[in-house]
């Protein structure tokens, strides 16, 4: 270096940092470590998520991080709910019937191959069932969809399937729809982070921390689709899930807000999630009906819906969205009519009620787009119909122990703030949760609605419809266990290179086979 | 040297025991992750299962035993989020924040030296103002709004970058300059602080009377007995880089040991929180230690009594 010394200082210096820098970046050859630097491929549709799927095991794809991989691109259910109409359509099962009070019978789809090469037969999908609802497992699906209850599973040949209930259950089919079928080679003490479906895709590569890579595979019994690739990346900030569209590095985002800057490469979809208050209706005030409804006179849904979020989500009257099995289309959301509020509120306090107890306003942080200000919102509108409200932002942890019985115990009452999607399709899976007087996330309710609410449950047909829709009207005549606010909307990003249209479960399970490059 | 190695060895198992046990009381303390893991409308009996399956039903000195025992045969638990090896997923994302890390600092030190030797030639002259205006800007940003300024600038607006991601060199610019700022923000004051003052030693006088060259006076002289305070200071933004690390990585999507960190802190996944902790407890002890050493190479005052002085090799003729 003694050629330094002839360069004016500090011009000499500045060969340092370049060539050390050099030497860094050179030393690691510019790759980062537990990555994989290669470049995708010309036919692969590059989808971004809010974060990585902490597994791909089928008996776990309910959880959306996982089943928006998982579900109808690696592994296929017997039998699927079409998110449009909510009506049950044949995938790995062609036909199904109740055979007794308790007895479903199942056809199965003949000349189906798992990836690994094995048939898919009456065989396969009973094991399925025994592994993700009768097994020690602790599959996530078996207490999102089935509880306690076991079922009894028989394969009478290669084609056909018995399933017995332990009570009668007129929706079995449509929670068939949630087990996605497996192999019977699949490990039964273990969850399998990599499993082998019938599918369209099979898993090709997975870089944890990085990437997933699904490709298409020979065997497949339907359609060949598009893309003959999906590469699924992850961002935890949704601005730069949205930047990664404009800038061509991704060609579907999930999970965009209407403040990420996406323009128009972002496509609104009814996403099924409803906000809403959950009112504790046995500590006061709140265990005054009166309060109640002043809660729900007070807040200004269509003031939110506007100016919170740009009129793209529906003021709410119910817990479940159009299109759910049970939703009442008769009923429209509170008016907002302050001085009612206030009016109900001098009537509680006149009456003994001690109005001037503190709610605690219970909200989770980041729980989705302006979470924060709709909170602070909430808190200054039940101000103003005179009650007192403090508003406690909790992370999801914390929050999860005021939303899930054992309730947490709190000095005074409760208005926990609660974003709730019916995936399933049906009220029941609503209902029984959150209005059931026992339910896990219910604070309360009375012996003449639980009665209601189990009727409905065990109907089917057109007489279930009507019986969750006076469930839902009564909740509101009689119960007011909610202030409901909006059904959400999402929104996704999308390339222009990409033709896809989402739907109320794109969030849950996105089908790689709806893609198409736009020609 | 190694007597002296020994002891620091010995003196930095302590503190992290009681980091250890101090993550894992904490971590529990926060309440059953069961209902995160499972779903809300799961039953009393199935929360049961899940609580005794991964041994949260146990006291906590029982379950603080296991875990030591466990420790000992280095096994670090299971990952209750993805059921992988706790310990294989925190070694698997330590290299990539070691190198963002590594790099980042490096490069912090070199420019901070250029920058501060720069502004201390001619203290309160304008190439001392603007730099100080430069590093007290860079040392105050927050990195998070930087780095989302930045993906807009660079790969929205000019689309020069990549947003985010680790494929290809280009990856790395704005995660390594987002990082970068504050530990070059601060260094820059430390090094021009220490060279003004160096500059004004009879030494120096006496070396430029001999004739010497200004580059080879700022760099051979006053540089070796202004560096160590930067490196010390240095030493201590590298385990402050861990914070960062957290920021940087969650928005650019890095697959290191702070986006790690932070996902099994919102999943109470203990077991790789743990491990996670350990690993760059570790990580730091051992930076520490290299950097006391560094500082005793450096600096005679502080040189334990068992280094013997090295003899300078004899400058070759320029």
């Amino acid at each position: 270096m003694t050629s330094s010394s002839k360069l004016p200082f500090p011009a000499a210096l500045l060969k340092w940092p370049a060539l050390a820098s050099v030497a860094v970046l050179g030393l690691s050859g510019c790759s980062v470590a537990n990555s994989d630097a290669g470049a995708s491929s010309s036919n692969a549709v590059r989808v971004v998520l809010g974060q990585e799927p902490p597994t791909l095991e089928a008996c776990e794809s309910n959880l959306t991080s996982t089943g928006v991989v998982v579900r109808s691109n690696v592994t296929e259910p017997l039998i699927e709910r079409n998110p449009q109409t909510g009506e049950l359509e044949p995938k790995l099962a062609t036909e199904w019937k109740a055979t007794g009070d308790k007895e479903w019978t199942l056809k199965l789809r003949e000349g189906v191959k798992f990836q690994d090469g094995t048939p898919f037969n009456a065989e396969a999908a009973a094991f399925t069932i025994n592994r993700a609802v009768n097994s020690k497992l602790g599959c996530n699906v078996e207490g999102y969809v089935f509880g306690d209850a076991d079922l009894k599973v028989k394969a009478v040949d290669a084609t056909t399937l018995t399933v017995t209930t332990p009570e009668a259950d007129p929706i079995l089919p449509l929670r068939l729809s949630f087990l996605e079928v497996v192999p019977t080679s699949t490990s039964t003490t273990e969850k399998v982070r990599e499993p082998i479906g019938t599918g369209p895709y099979k898993i090709e590569q997975w870089d944890a921390g990085q990437k997933i890579t699904l490709s298409t595979w020979d065997g497949y019994w339907g359609d060949k689709p598009a893309y003959a690739k999906a590469e699924y990346q992850w961002r935890s900030e949704s601005s730069v899930r949205a930047a990664m569209i404009t800038s061509g590095e991704a060609d579907v985002a999930m999970g965009l807000s209407p403040d990420d800057n996406i323009g128009d490469l972002g496509v609104d979809y009814p996403n099924n999630e409803t906000v809403a208050l959950r009112l504790d209706a046995n500590v006061a005030p709140l265990n005054d009906i009166r309060v109640r409804q002043a809660i729900n006179y007070a807040i200004d849904k269509e003031g939110i819906v506007n100016s919170l979020y740009q009129g793209k989500h529906k003021v709410a009257a119910q817990l479940v969205p159009q299109g759910i099995v049970g939703h009442n289309d008769a009923l429209k959301g509170w008016p907002f009519d302050l001085d009612k509020a206030k009016s109900l509120v001098a009537e509680a306090k006149a009456a003994g009620v001690d109005t001037s107890k503190q709610i605690s306003l219970v909200v989770r942080s980041a729980q989705f787009p302006k979470i924060t200000e709709l909170g602070q919102v909430l808190q200054e509108q039940l101000s103003q119909a005179g009650l007192n409200v403090k508003l406690k932002m909790l992370e999801t942890s914390q929050h999860l122990t005021y939303q899930v019985r054992p309730f947490a115990k709190d000095d005074g009452a409760v208005a926990l703030m609660t974003q709730h999607g019916n995936q399933a399709g049906d009220a029941a899976f609503t209902v029984d949760q959150y209005m059931l007087s026992t339910g896990a996330q219910s604070y309360f309710g009375t012996p003449e609605f639980d009665a209601m609410i189990k009727k409905a449950d065990a109907a089917s047909g057109d007489e279930r419809k009507k019986d969750f829709e006076e469930v839902f009207a009564y909740q509101n005549d009689k119960v007011v266990q909610f202030a409901h606010i909006s059904h959400q909307t999402g929104i996704i990003g999308k390339a222009k290179s990409v033709n896809y249209t989402p739907n109320s479960s794109s969030g849950d399970e996105l089908r790689v086979s709806e893609m198409t490059p736009a020609s | 040297m190694l007597n002296y190695l020994r002891k620091r060895i010995v003196s930095s198992a302590l503190p992290l025991v009681v980091v250890i046990v101090g993550v894992f009381a904490l971590a529990r303390m926060t309440g059953n992750p069961a209902s995160l893991y499972l779903p809300l409308n799961a039953t009393q009996q199935m929360r049961d299962d899940f609580t005794a399956r991964n041994g949260l039903d146990q006291p906590l000195l029982v379950q603080m035993a296991d875990y030591f025992g466990g420790v000992l045969r280095l096994d670090f638990g299971q990952s209750l989020r993805t059921g992988q090896d706790a310990a294989a997923m925190a070694l698997r994302a330590f290299p990539a924040t070691l190198q963002l890390a590594a790099t980042t600092m490096v490069l912090a030190v070199l420019l901070a030296l250029v920058v501060g030797c720069w502004a201390a030639l001619k203290p309160n002259g304008v190439a001392d103002r603007i730099s100080s205006f430069i590093s007290m800007a860079a040392a105050s940003i927050p990195d998070f709004w930087l780095a989302i300024v930045g993906i807009w600038v660079f790969a929205i607006t000019l689309g020069w970058l990549p947003t985010s991601g680790v494929s290809g060199a280009s990856a790395w610019v704005l995660p390594i300059a987002t990082l970068l700022l504050r530990p070059f923000g601060v260094l820059v004051q430390i090094v021009r602080g220490s060279m003004v003052s160096a500059l004004s030693e009879p030494y120096i006088k006496l070396a430029r009377s001999r004739g010497a060259g200004e580059f080879r006076v700022v760099t051979r002289h006053a540089l070796r007995n202004a560096a160590a305070p930067a490196l010390t200071v240095a030493g201590d933004l590298t385990v402050g880089l861990v914070n960062g690390a957290v920021v940087v990585e969650t928005i650019f999507g890095w697959p290191g040991i702070g986006k790690l960190m932070i996902d099994s802190i919102l999943q109470r996944d203990f077991a790789v929180l743990q491990a996670a902790v350990l690993l760059t407890a570790v990580a730091i002890f051992t930076l520490n230690i290299l950097i006391d050493m560094g500082y005793a190479l450096l600096d005679a005052r502080v040189r334990p009594v068992t280094v013997k002085a090295r003899v300078r090799p004899v400058a070759a003729k320029a």
